[in-house]
């Protein structure tokens, strides 16, 4: 028992076991009043950002991340990194312990966080890259080989030598993940990389953070809220909710998991009393003569042919909830399984 | 691997000055200023004490104008740092982006202020011997190369003590974020300008009081390699000096190392 538990984590890049994380926050009070008073007898209140949450990531996979503002994804990250300090819980990458920040382990990780920038304002991108083949201890011959590589595919040859103040920020996205990936991670944890970017920018990221992924056998972990990121990445999906890991699986198993609702699509033929079709469904967009409408999986077939008996209806189709409104529901924080 | 880590900081001390120097007429100015202060307190002394055969708590004229450009030039030196901003990187979390790289914050910032420290010394030295042989003004020039050398090594030990002064007072921000330019001003402004010896030579004071601020690593600052440089200190007070200031470097650091660890398992690395 004990020893196949042990083989298994051998190739696991990642397991997280019962991982609770809280913070504490002192109660300020809106008025002035409250404020003097924490001042004074400070309140503390314990936010428990992560409830005992476990999940484990093979080698080379490349798992997507998901949840509302404030599930846990971005804390969970900080652990898996080393930068906070787990409250309870057993937490393994590469086999070290984050929280030790050992140089073996850091140079074979690497976080990248949409806004937080380490390039140098003021200077070229390939002062910043130089700087970290110092800091990784790279050798000059890898560093040139991956960086010529990592340019190319991101399309930023030209742009090595312009002070990065004066790069868009597409460009300096670009060159952000260049700087973190330049030691060749074989960990990769990406909160909302594409964050901000237009969609030619999310589309060189996404297919880049594919190629990486492949090339060097790189394990990512990603989180977004861009639906096409997890959609064209992504085959495992861990979806994070107030803290408690509420699905864990393959995208197309959360996409059948969830459709608890078909939609129905109708072309009127004649008027329509909107209230009385509110009273058999939930609608969701109406612009006559089409109206789309959602119902339970199970009422599918016995609200269509109420709405035929019922309106004037010229055509009727009854199709899955598509990949995108599920996913979207799951940003909105709605529960998976009800 | 010693060869390469030190390869590392050195790096990060270049790349700091590229930065430094991205804005060139920022730069000038700012010394351009510098000299112009510089000429303000000389004037100004010059004129005060004309008379050279004056001698003020014990001090010559000539040893007095020493003394107070030796406190603007030192001060500059060692009262200034890079590191100036941790408290700030901490609230704001920016602490995170060094956390994730195999990089050592405190050296980090320490390459940073010291790679700033040469480029101001180079031009420190070329402003002083243009200023030298103009204005010609009444100096003490210390010929023995020991307390030159000694004078060096204090104001280096000074620059190790600040530093870790300003990380320990920094520290605060891990659990008060918004205490953090509070503790720095009561510690590294108040307490520092009165007994570093920047505002008067610590020894007008008492002899009690002297006594017990001797043990305290605020003289070590300025005023102790001043006191080197000016040959005003005796062997067995060089001896307890640098005994009682490498204490203080090791007891600091040992601590900065204790409160730092406490500090990272409460650190929230906030934004975002
Ligand atoms: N330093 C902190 N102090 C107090 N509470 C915090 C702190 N950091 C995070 N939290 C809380 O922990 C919870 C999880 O936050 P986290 O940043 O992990 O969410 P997230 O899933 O990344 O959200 P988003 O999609 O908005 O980035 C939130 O309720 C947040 O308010
Ligand atoms: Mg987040």
């Amino acid at each position: 028992m004990r020893r196949s538990g042990i083989k298994e984590n051998i190739n696991k890049a990642v397991v997280v076991s019962g991982l609770v994380k809280n913070f504490e926050v002192l109660e300020k009070g809106a008025r002035n009043i409250d404020r003097i008073k924490s001042l004074l007898k400070p309140k503390k209140k314990v936010v428990t950002a992560l409830k005992g949450i476990s999940f484990s990531i093979g080698k080379g996979e490349l798992v997507g991340f998901i949840g509302a503002n404030g599930a846990g994804k971005t804390t969970t990250m900080k652990i898996l990194s080393g930068l906070l300090y787990p409250t309870a819980g057993f937490v393994q990458v590469l086999g070290f312990n984050p929280w030790d920040r050992k140089r073996e382990f850091l140079k074979r990780i690497s976080l990248v966080m949409g806004q937080k920038n380490q390039l140098w304002w003021d200077l070229p991108a390939i002062d910043t890259l130089e700087l970290n083949r110092a800091i990784y201890e790279i050798p000059h011959l890898t560093f040139k080989k991956v960086l010529d590589e990592l340019v190319e595919i991101l399309d930023v040859k030209d742009l090595l030598t312009t002070p990065v103040r004066k790069l868009s920020l597409g460009q300096r996205m670009r060159f952000e993940l260049i700087a973190a990936l330049i030691h060749q991670p074989e960990v990769l944890f990406l909160d909302e990389p594409t964050i901000g970017l237009d969609v030619v920018g999310q589309q060189a990221i996404r297919d880049f953070i594919y190629q990486y992924n492949r090339k060097f056998s790189a394990t990512v972990m990603l989180t977004s809220h861009n639906m096409s990121d997890l959609v064209d990445l992504t085959k495992r999906v861990i979806v994070i909710d107030k803290g408690e890991i509420v699905f864990d699986g393959k995208l197309t198993d959360l996409i059948t998991n969830y459709a608890k609702e078909k939609i129905i699509k109708i072309y009127f033929s004649g008027d329509v009393n909107i209230g009385s079709l509110e009273k058999i469904c939930k609608i969701r967009r109406y612009a006559y003569p089409e109206a789309v409408i959602s119902v339970d999986r199970s009422l599918a077939a016995f609200t269509a042919a109420e709405l035929l008996q019922n309106f004037p209806v010229a055509d009727i189709t009854i199709e899955e909830e598509g990949i995108e409104s599920i996913v979207r529901r799951v940003f909105r924080g709605e529960a998976v399984n009800g | 691997m010693v060869r390469l880590t030190m390869y590392k900081y050195f790096q990060v001390g270049k790349t700091s000055l590229k930065q430094e120097i991205a804005y060139p007429i920022n730069f000038v100015m700012w010394r351009v200023r510098n000299i112009i202060q510089i000429l303000l307190v000389l004037f100004l002394w010059d004129s005060l004490i004309s008379d050279p055969r004056k001698v003020l708590f014990g001090y010559s004229r000539d040893m007095i104008l020493t003394y107070i450009f030796g406190i603007m030039l030192v001060r500059a030196f060692v009262l200034s740092s890079k590191s100036m901003d941790v408290a700030g990187e901490v609230a704001r979390g920016e602490l995170s982006n060094y956390l994730i790289r195999p990089v050592n914050y405190f050296f980090y910032w320490l390459s940073r202020d010291f790679a700033s420290k040469v480029l101001n010394l180079s031009f420190v030295f070329v402003e002083f011997s243009l200023l030298f042989l103009i204005l010609r003004p009444d100096f003490f020039f210390q010929t023995n190369i020991f307390y030159i050398g000694f004078f060096i090594f204090s104001v280096f030990i000074g620059i190790l003590i600040y530093t870790l002064f300003l990380f320990i007072t920094s520290s605060v921000t891990f659990w008060m974020p918004e205490m953090g330019w509070g503790a720095h001003f009561l510690l590294n402004v108040v307490l520092v300008e009165f007994l570093s010896g920047v505002l008067f030579p610590l020894d007008i004071l008492p002899q009690a009081i002297q006594k017990v601020i001797n043990f305290l690593p605020l003289p070590y600052l300025v005023y102790f390699p001043l006191q080197i440089y000016l040959g005003k200190q005796s062997t067995y007070e060089l001896v307890r000096g640098f005994v009682v200031e490498i204490f203080w470097l090791g007891a600091l650091a040992l601590f900065l190392n204790f409160i730092w660890k406490k500090g990272l398992k409460v650190y929230e690395s906030q934004g975002r």
